[in-house]
């Protein structure tokens, strides 16, 4: 049994938003994170359930896709727009997060609120330009999720919670993606996992992001390989400069899944697999179908 | 610590359980006597404690009793209709898909969930849905085999 004293259900935001601002209290929804994880835990004496907020939603407003904090791996992982969305690579990150049994629990909002190195979907969402939408007593920020990661565990949310995602869908129709995880297992999290997205005009890479998971303290978007893309046709000779470039900026530890050595290897291989995907030389996967 | 009252249906019966905050469901169900739902890892990584919540599949150590309030469980006890075992309890009984059975029940539960979305699933299919349920005896070809006879008995019954 764990040490919780109080257990709180607001069906109000605000209610939610004036609960959270108290001492030693903490955001509760799949709870997969939060409760078999002790570091999470330290000073909590009670918890705030957010799933009664009507905050499990996945809708498109204004060319903006919102993902609500109640939403699902599962819901995340079957969307059909997020399927579609350069080629599902949120979609795909979702449906390789841990088991189906995790994935009918485990919210998306959560897997970014853990700040875990490691974890499936942020390199995807970070190659995507998420949002994240905090609330707190101050009111709401909006922050670009680039911004959001601090260090393992560790983020800028401060007595807030995320209320939703945001993906822009203004290059809906040309955004192509790529994602790939290498992984001890497969329900495992991920021993180094890549994502990207690059636009392609006349044979010509005209934007790139690329996202490297589990070889930083936090999810790394490596800058230099991603400038060393632009203006380059997508060819693999481009596309191995820049893993290259992965290869020497990734700062992996070592641990019971891996070795720094092997993840370092390993992040050049998995960049490379998910830039060929966006450039059509590869087949991106359809990991949803079994989510 | 307080207790809260929390009400919901286990395997059809409506019940009101007395909980603490930190009482996990799978807890919860322990102290009221549902024992078929097994404690393994309790980090959610085997999926041992699986059970249905709202026709869910999910982690039972993993969350908190509290929170199923208003919600429809359905453990391995419930499968078994007038003394007459679920078509898949047989299933697993007759291709021997158990060797300790202490994973078994995580192992029905998942099957059941997932037979109800894919009622003629393959062997790929198959292997997918049960990548999450670990059988520390290593044994993973005859679960296999037990949900495709569980699918076919289920059709017999059904047609």
């Amino acid at each position: 049994m764990l040490k919780i004293g109080a257990y709180h259900s607001p069906t109000e935001l605000t209610q939610a938003v004036s609960l959270l601002a108290g001492e030693g209290r903490t955001v509760i929804a799949g709870g997969t994170d939060l409760l078999v994880n002790p570091r999470y835990m330290v000073g909590i004496r009670e918890v705030v359930d957010i799933r009664n907020l009507g905050l499990d939603y996945i809708r498109e407003e204004h060319d903006w896709l919102h993902i609500g904090a109640g939403a699902t791996m599962r819901m995340v992982a079957r969307h059909p727009k997020i399927q579609a969305l350069a080629n599902g690579i949120l979609a795909r990150s979702a449906a390789v997060c841990g088991s189906p049994n995790i994935r009918n629990m485990a919210t998306l909002a959560g897997n970014v609120a853990s700040a875990l190195p490691s974890a499936d979907t942020p390199p995807s969402l970070l190659a995507l330009d998420a949002l994240v939408v905090l609330v707190g007593i101050q009111g709401e920020r909006i922050v670009p999720l680039e911004s959001f990661f601090v260090g393992p565990a560790k983020s800028i949310r401060e007595r807030e919670f995320i209320r939703e995602l945001r993906i822009s869908m203004d290059n809906f129709d040309s955004l192509r993606g790529g994602f790939y995880k290498i992984g001890r297992t497969s329900e495992d999290i991920s021993m180094v996992n890549a994502a990207t997205t690059l636009m392609i005009k006349n044979n010509t890479i005209t934007a790139a992001h690329l996202v490297l998971g589990a070889v930083a303290p936090v999810p790394l978007r490596v800058k230099i390989a991603e400038e060393a893309l632009l203006g380059q046709a997508p060819t693999e000779e481009a596309f191995q400069k820049a893993a290259e470039i992965v290869f020497t900026e990734v700062r992996p530890i070592s641990d019971q899944r891996a070795s720094a050595e092997y993840r370092r290897r390993m992040s050049k291989v998995a960049a490379m697999r998910a830039l060929r995907q966006a450039a059509g030389l590869a087949a991106p996967g359809e990991e949803w179908r079994h989510a | 610590m307080p207790e809260i009252e929390i009400h919901l249906h286990v395997n059809k019966r409506k019940v009101t359980w007395r909980v603490h905050p930190g009482e996990t469901l799978l807890e919860a169900l322990h102290a009221h006597h549902f024992k078929g739902t097994k404690l393994i890892c309790g980090t959610g990584d085997c999926c041992g404690c699986g059970i249905l919540l709202d026709g869910r599949s999910i982690n039972a150590c993993c969350m908190l009793a509290v929170q199923a309030n208003g919600s429809d469980v359905l453990t391995i006890e419930g499968l078994a209709h007038n003394g007459k075992l679920h078509p898949i309890q047989e299933a697993f009984a007759e291709e021997g898909a158990a060797q300790c059975g202490y994973c078994t029940p995580g192992f029905i539960m998942r099957t059941y969930a997932f037979l109800q979305e894919h009622p003629h699933p393959d062997e790929a299919e198959i292997r997918a849905a049960l990548a999450g349920n670990i059988c520390r005896c290593t044994g993973y070809v005859k679960p296999v085999a037990a949900v495709l006879r569980a699918a076919m008995l289920m059709e017999e019954a059904s047609s």
